[in-house]
């Protein structure tokens, strides 16, 4: 069937207009085959198989972007976690590690590089424990490197010695990286029930079961999906409104799938996963936040808001799911403050509150994302923050993550400044109760019943 | 397509140790080999051509059809400028729809590039600048993307 002009012109307004593009392709490299004696010759190992490896990932996604008219917004790298590969090395090596993954993103033109990351859901190795440790500086001393940790799943339950550290690392990381907003914390997430096939950042790292290279693709559509529901008449019930948004998320998710395909052809690699995450940006139009609106909310934090972004999420999963067989990685919608032009509106007037943003992580993919809060906040109250997201991801079996930056000097009103994808939030309040005796029980949070399904 | 048998690589290697004399390094030889098989599979079958090559420049999409999709203010000639380009690079145009609301124009015309000796970039140039010469907006693609959204 021959395609029809109305058909060209909506995929031109998708493009055009309403800001559709892949949000990010990124290449996933196993460094296992890297491992040494010797941080010396770690690094060079690493240096260069990434060089080698990735050395036309840029060009071949600029290819594919001109053939076929859709901007790829990020071409990106992730690896093996690195604790698992300088298992045995110390601190000051694991930022020497992190500097090198820094060069190879920077001589390889790529904004971010994921993967300066642990696994420590069930307890640490002493690889894990130093990279933990490095993780301040070496989010100081680099620009390009992202890290995570995943702290709890539903299979182990809760690593609550490692949920008290990663507070006191968010707290140092903004402390290093004052100078610049702290900007250290927008690329560090804290994660439960972390996949291993994220490709969006600063959560993505390379999984132990991946092949030893892989294209993996991020959507990313509001702006899509928006019209779609703007255009629906008020008396729209909620299947209709549903409809509506799954036909859309079908179209950008084939359209990320082939975009995906084509990249990794071109480099003769394996394809991956699509991530139908909805994923949104500081443009005007851009916005999930103003898809919850649209659909008959005053703002975001309306009561009525978790069940909007509930209905989102699961009409765009039905989309997506049936427009690729592999979908993967987080694939729930984003509402990070910062990156997102409604959240931060709705922010400034107080609309929404760190309670109810934890309160909608339990319906969407990942979870307080991007949240600018009091410097004075203590260790001990952002390892509180973690905990509860920690809770909803591992009793609803559900990634749910923290990237949280407790800016440092600032207070409720003050801003920080990131500009381009990471944006502007201001700081909100949190709340500051004394947590100390909970936070410093440690041990590790048991399992839930949900986690024994065999 | 016959595959060669270990014997025949184990022969191409040695050969290719031979020929580098004191240059052999693992990694020279890896090139040389994987190098030659890829010429030798290549001329076997060249719907595989596309996969092995590591130029990408040669790396083409399946079927070389693009979309040129074009909106603007109408005036005399649109017609007939673009589809002279097209014509003055060996495309064979297979469809086209050409819509006029009031002053607004919009055409679409499904193109079939492969007769072209041009390569894609240079096509998109010279159709994207005649376009702009008649104050066009022109948008290139290649069908798969279009064909990838709106049909299952």
């Amino acid at each position: 069937m021959p395609i029809a002009l109305e058909e060209i012109l909506q995929t031109i307004r998708m493009t055009e207009v309403e800001h559709f593009d892949i949000r990010t392709v990124t290449m996933g490299i196993n460094l296992k085959d890297c491992c040494s004696d010797t941080v010396e010759q770690l690094k060079k190992n690493i240096y260069e198989k990434i060089m080698r490896v990735a050395s036309e990932h840029i060009k071949s996604a600029r290819k594919i972007e001109s053939d076929y008219g859709i901007s790829i917004a990020n071409k990106r790298i992730s690896v093996t976690p690195i604790a698992l590969i300088a298992d045995g090395f110390f601190k000051e090596d694991f930022v020497e590690i992190a500097q090198v993954l820094d060069r190879t993103a920077a001589e390889l033109g790529i904004d971010f590089l994921g993967g300066f990351s642990a696994l420590v859901q069930k307890g640490f190795s002493a690889g894990d424990l130093h990279l933990i440790q490095a993780i301040p500086d070496a989010l100081a001393c680099t620009r390009h490197v992202c890290s995570s940790v995943n702290v709890a799943t539903t299979k182990a339950g809760i690593n609550m010695n490692a949920v008290r550290m990663m507070g006191e690392i968010v707290k140092r990381t903004a402390e290093l990286t004052a100078a610049q907003d702290a900007i250290g914390c927008a690329k560090m997430v804290v994660f439960a029930n972390v996949p291993e096939d994220n490709p969006f950042m600063a959560g993505a790292f390379h999984g132990i079961s991946e092949p030893d290279v892989v294209i993996n693709v991020g959507i990313s559509g509001p702006g899509v999906i928006l019209r779609a529901v703007k255009e629906a008449p008020a008396n729209l019930d909620f299947s209709a409104l549903s409809d509506r948004i799954r036909a859309m998320a079908f179209k950008i998710t084939r359209a990320g799938e082939f975009i995906g395909r084509q990249v990794a052809r071109m480099q003769n690699i394996p394809f991956g996963i699509v991530d139908i995450s909805l994923a949104p940006t500081p443009i005007p139009g851009d916005s999930v936040a103003d898809i919850i609106k649209a659909m008959g909310l005053e703002d975001v934090g309306a009561p009525g808001t978790t069940a909007a972004l509930a209905l989102l999420n699961e009409a765009v999963k039905r989309g997506g799911l049936m427009a690729s067989s592999h979908v993967g990685g987080m694939s729930g919608a984003f509402i990070p403050v910062s990156e997102d032009e409604g959240m931060i509106k709705a922010a400034e007037k107080g609309h929404i509150t760190i309670e109810k943003l934890e309160a909608m992580s339990s319906v969407c993919s990942v979870g307080l994302d991007m949240i600018a809060i009091p410097g004075k906040t203590t260790a001990e109250t952002i390892a509180g923050i973690i905990a509860d997201e920690c809770a909803i991801g591992v009793m609803n079996n559900k990634t749910t993550a923290v990237r949280i930056i407790p800016a440092p000097g600032k207070e409720v009103g003050d801003y920080v400044n990131y500009g381009g994808l990471l944006g502007s939030a201001p700081v909100m309040a949190c709340n500051q109760l004394n947590n100390q005796v909970f936070i410093h029980r440690g041990g590790r949070f048991p399992a839930p019943v949900k986690g024994v399904n065999n | 397509m016959t595959h060669l048998s270990e014997d025949d690589i184990r022969q191409l290697t040695k050969e290719a140790i031979n020929q580098l004399g004191a240059k052999a390094t693992p990694a020279a030889v890896e090139k040389i080999v994987t190098d030659a098989l890829q010429r030798v599979q290549q001329s076997r079958d060249p719907r595989t051509s596309e996969t092995y090559s590591a130029n990408l420049s040669a790396v083409k999409p399946a079927q070389n059809r693009i979309i040129v999709t074009a909106f603007g203010k109408n005036q005399i000639g649109i017609l007939a400028g673009l589809t002279a380009v097209l014509a003055q690079h060996q495309c064979d145009i297979i469809d086209l729809t050409q819509k006029i609301l009031q002053e607004f124009f919009t055409i679409m015309i499904l193109v079939d590039i492969s007769p072209s000796t041009e390569s894609f970039e240079n096509l998109k140039t010279a159709i994207t600048s005649k376009g702009e010469s008649l104050g066009l907006k022109v948008i290139i693609q290649h069908e798969d993307i279009f064909r990838t959204m709106h049909r299952i």
